[in-house]
């Protein structure tokens, strides 16, 4: 594999930039649920990258924490998106207090 | 060039695309779709870079199971998605501010370290080494995702329970 | 020599794609025959002698007949819903093993598309994403019998999904692989049904209800939802959906026989018809059950599914763990 840890790195940071950008500037909690996606599985395609370039299984083990961090976060940020929806009618961040 | 750079690079583009799609976009099951694509692309690429256990999990977790609770949500409560204003210019103040100091770290981060730069080497972690690796060196970080995921099953399940009362006890004001 | 490969491989694809397609087709025929007769009817007999040419006739009428797409309908999902049913069923046929190695002029080729080392999880991972086609399909009909179809059809599928994965965890670790050919290769001795019968129970009920059929058909029912998710799509389309459930039914057929009843493994006949006459058997036990039982509540499905399948599963891995450590 003829690529250097640079453009991998470079890729994920441009995933998170855009997971950030996402969850920032949205005006929807579900796009901005979305964004903290984009950002979880960006890092977790830096730690693969880091642990492909170092030859350690450590990377792919974090990678995997990872992904159940994001099932468990999802889980429960879906369900207080509902009670959000059910009690306020709007999934408007700035409209609810 | 070789296959793998030029496969690197081609998932690279698609995902880069796919993400950019999904959180410009104002239909949200649209932006879900962009999104499932955009992960495909990222399990292909755990794929290549020689993980593909992972590359599995990626799927089944990411794209299977997160995505279609995503999906579900949006399916269910009818949002008025026409009248979200897309990147008003108040929020865009401290998403260029969040974004510049990321930007600048993470710019540190990848180009101040030598070892870097070195190309990556091909390797493949066999499931069955990686699933003895993670119980032989993490068997705890194992014990306490477990117990994450169950605080979180329970959280939910608590959350919908709620959910069941509140909409009980506004049925009955209404009439 | 990897051009030689890659053409071993191409015919391959074409070969198990072709077979896959024709059993297909007759598979609706010998349901309606079967069915037919469980229901003291005759079934299809004018295409042809018993009706055999049947397959073929409907093919041609979905085929000729108009492609229409909704005017409310989301244009691109709609159109690109049936493909990911058809095309998921398809690929998840690309770990199954088909028999040993086969020698062709001093070139050893593997009975099976691609022997990947994680290849049950490939199998998940393909009908986890099949998922999207029905919750698609029924929401870009922009219908409403359609989209409650859809939404039934998604919270069927992930709930049972995990029922289907728990009920495999001890096969894999009897066998110590992901592998699909590793798994067929540990049942050289027994077939794991015997040491597991409560795995195969809850993989068969699982796996029926992933594709849908009659007790667990709640996102198409008839009398409810005209015809659920797919009742927007005409023409070859539906033609997709309609493959994408008997592609499945053959999958769930070969996958039992894998993981349960010793894969292409069986005496005096070849690896091929052995496996085939396991994919038949179990077909043609769905079609049974399918003109048995009724249709589930939408409550007893879900009780079944978390309450009953899902424990049962984990006790299950508790017990194989415990006989395979003591």
């Amino acid at each position: 594999m003829n690529v250097p840890l640079t453009h991998l790195l470079t890729l994920a940071g441009g995933l998170f930039f855009i997971g950030i950008w996402c969850a920032v500037t949205r005006r929807n909690l579900i796009m901005v649920m979305l964004g903290i996606e984009i950002m979880l599985n960006a890092a977790a395609l830096a730690f693969v990258g880091a642990s492909l370039r170092w030859q350690q299984m450590e990377g792919q083990a974090v990678a995997l924490f990872v992904l159940a961090i994001a099932a468990a976060e999802v889980s429960v940020g879906l369900a207080l998106i509902i009670c959000i929806y059910r009690r306020y009618r709007t999934l408007d961040p700035a409209k609810v207090q | 060039m070789t296959l793998y750079s030029l496969l690197f690079y081609l998932l690279a583009i698609i995902i880069l695309a796919s993400t950019v799609m999904a959180v410009t976009r104002r239909n949200l099951v649209h932006a879900i779709i962009y999104l499932v694509v955009s992960f495909f692309g990222s399990a292909m690429l755990f794929y290549l870079l020689g993980a593909p256990f992972l590359a599995a999990i990626e799927v089944i977790i990411y794209a299977g199971a997160i995505m279609i609770l995503f999906l579900f949500i949006v399916m269910m409560i009818d949002v008025d998605r026409h009248k979200e204003r897309l990147f008003p210019i108040r929020q865009c103040l401290p998403a260029i501010i969040f974004g510049l100091v990321y930007a600048a770290v993470g710019l540190m981060v990848t180009f101040g370290h030598s070892g870097s730069k070195a190309s990556m080497p091909i390797a493949v972690a066999t499931p069955n080494a990686f699933g003895r690796f993670v119980f032989e060196h993490h068997w705890l970080a194992v014990e306490i995702v477990s117990l994450l995921l169950l605080v979180a099953l329970i959280g939910a399940l608590y959350l919908g329970r709620l959910k069941i009362e509140k909409s009980a006890a506004a049925g009955k004001e209404t009439p | 020599m990897w051009i030689f490969g890659f053409i071993a491989l191409l015919v391959k694809i074409g070969l198990v794609l072709g077979g896959l397609l024709f059993v297909a087709a007759y598979l609706v025929w010998v349901e309606r025959k079967l069915l037919a007769r469980l229901q003291v009817r005759l079934g299809p007999n004018r295409a042809g002698k018993f009706g055999l040419l049947q397959p073929i006739a409907d093919s041609i009428k979905l085929l000729t007949k108009e492609d229409i797409v909704p005017e409310a309908a989301d244009r691109v999902l709609f159109l690109i819903a049936p493909a990911i049913v058809a095309v998921t069923a398809l690929l998840m046929f690309a770990v199954v093993p088909f028999g040993t190695e086969l020698l062709i002029a001093g070139q050893v080729i593997p009975l099976v598309v691609s022997d990947l080392n994680v290849g049950l999880l490939y199998v998940f991972a393909l009908s986890s994403l099949g998922v999207y086609g029905v919750a698609l399909g029924g929401w870009a009909s922009n219908s409403k019998f359609a989209l409650l179809g859809g939404i039934r059809g998604a919270a069927q599928m992930i709930s049972y999904e995990l029922a289907l994965g728990l009920s495999l965890v001890p096969v894999v670790m009897l066998a110590r692989s992901f592998s699909l050919v590793e798994i067929v290769n540990a049942q050289a001795d027994y077939p794991f049904v015997l040491v597991q019968p409560v795995s195969f129970i809850i993989f068969f009920i699982a796996a029926m209800a992933e594709s849908k059929r009659i007790p667990f058909d709640l996102p198409e029912a008839e009398n409810e939802l005209g015809a659920g998710y797919h009742m927007e799509y005409s023409g070859m389309r539906f033609g997709l959906f309609f493959l994408g459930e008997y592609v499945h039914m053959q999958i769930l057929g070969a996958l039992l026989a894998v993981f349960f009843l010793g894969g292409w493994r069986g005496p005096l006949l070849p690896p091929v018809v052995w496996l085939t006459i396991k994919m038949i058997l179990a077909a043609l036990v769905m079609v049974w059950i399918r003109g048995t039982l009724p249709r589930l509540r939408y409550d007893q499905l879900m009780v079944i599914g978390w309450k009953v399948l899902i424990p049962a599963a984990l006790i299950n891995i508790v017990i194989t763990g415990a006989f395979i450590v003591y």
